[in-house]
């Protein structure tokens, strides 16, 4: 995506993440950088310097908890989402399609006869 | 797929540990590249070039950008924040695993035993010395009050001082 893209996508990190979850369970975050990745096409990528932030933000807010695992000798670390976080997923989700229904709505150019309605 | 040796882990352990990766994120993150690497073994890339295309990305500059906006991002919340001691700030972002949050955290408690411990100490050697010097013991007198309170003091501060211990063997065990 364009640079620009990035900046609407920091706004909906959050959302995608829950929303991942909410899906898929228990993940872990190279799977979600993955899943991200395959659900796009390569649209969207997101780094790891994006990711992890955000994912340790949701398990301090009480959204996320976490389990350790050692796999191949090292620690993978799995999020899955609390009851709360299943709630906030769902209000977030919602809350964003909304979102994007309003901005097609802004994006249209006006019809010309509509006015005078 | 390909999987890394515990050597070729250690080598992105330290490429990670070398830039300053928060000690909060390092395992998490080392994983994350070595999944990296793995993936770009398995497209056909010797372990040499994936290494090098993998660290060119998480290079030390990504490393301290992540770093920074993970310290901002997870700061404690005003409410937090009213909350925290000063230890918990202080220790925010730090190893308190190493063992200094933990003795600064019960620093207060170990001073009040040690002194509890000590004037205890005192008071019954004072009222030892006293029956040696002489005087007819009974725990009806002045020494004899002094001897029982000493005794008090340090049952209650070798009490305090096993349960400390308890505390911390329990929470190590964690």
């Amino acid at each position: 995506m364009e640079p620009s893209g990035n900046e609407f996508l920091r706004g909906t990190l959050k959302t995608i993440v829950l929303k991942l979850l909410t899906e898929q369970g228990r993940m872990y975050g190279y799977e979600i950088t993955q899943s991200v990745k395959e659900r796009t096409q390569g649209e969207v990528v997101l780094t790891f310097g994006a990711l992890y932030p955000v994912l340790h933000k949701l398990q301090q807010e009480g959204l996320l908890i976490t389990e350790s695992v050692e796999v191949d000798g090292r620690l993978r670390k799995y999020y899955t989402l609390t009851p709360r976080g299943n709630e906030t997923a769902l209000q977030k989700v919602s809350d964003f399609e909304r979102f994007v229904e309003v901005m097609k709505h802004l994006l249209q150019p006006v019809p010309a006869l509509s006015i005078g309605q | 797929m390909e999987k890394l040796n515990p050597q070729q882990v250690a080598i992105l352990y330290r490429h990670l540990d070398q830039n300053g990766t928060d000690d909060a994120l390092i395992e998490e993150l080392l994983d994350h590249l070595a999944c990296e690497v793995e993936h770009f073994m398995w497209i056909g890339l010797s372990f040499e070039t994936a290494l090098e295309k993998v660290l060119l990305e998480a290079n030390a500059k990504a490393v301290r950008h992540l770093r920074e906006i993970y310290q901002i991002e997870l700061t404690m919340t005003a409410d937090q924040l009213r909350e925290a001691s000063l230890d918990d700030i202080v220790f925010e972002f730090r190893n308190k695993a190493y063992g200094a949050y933990d003795l600064r955290q019960e620093y207060r408690k170990s001073l009040r035993t040690a002194l509890v411990l000590s004037l205890g100490l005192a008071m019954m050697l004072v009222a030892l010395l006293s029956v040696f010097s002489g005087q007819k013991w009974s725990y009806m007198s002045v020494w004899g009050a002094i001897w029982t309170l000493g005794l008090v003091a340090v049952t209650y501060s070798g009490a305090t001082w096993f349960q400390q211990r308890m505390q911390h063997k329990y929470r190590m065990a964690e």
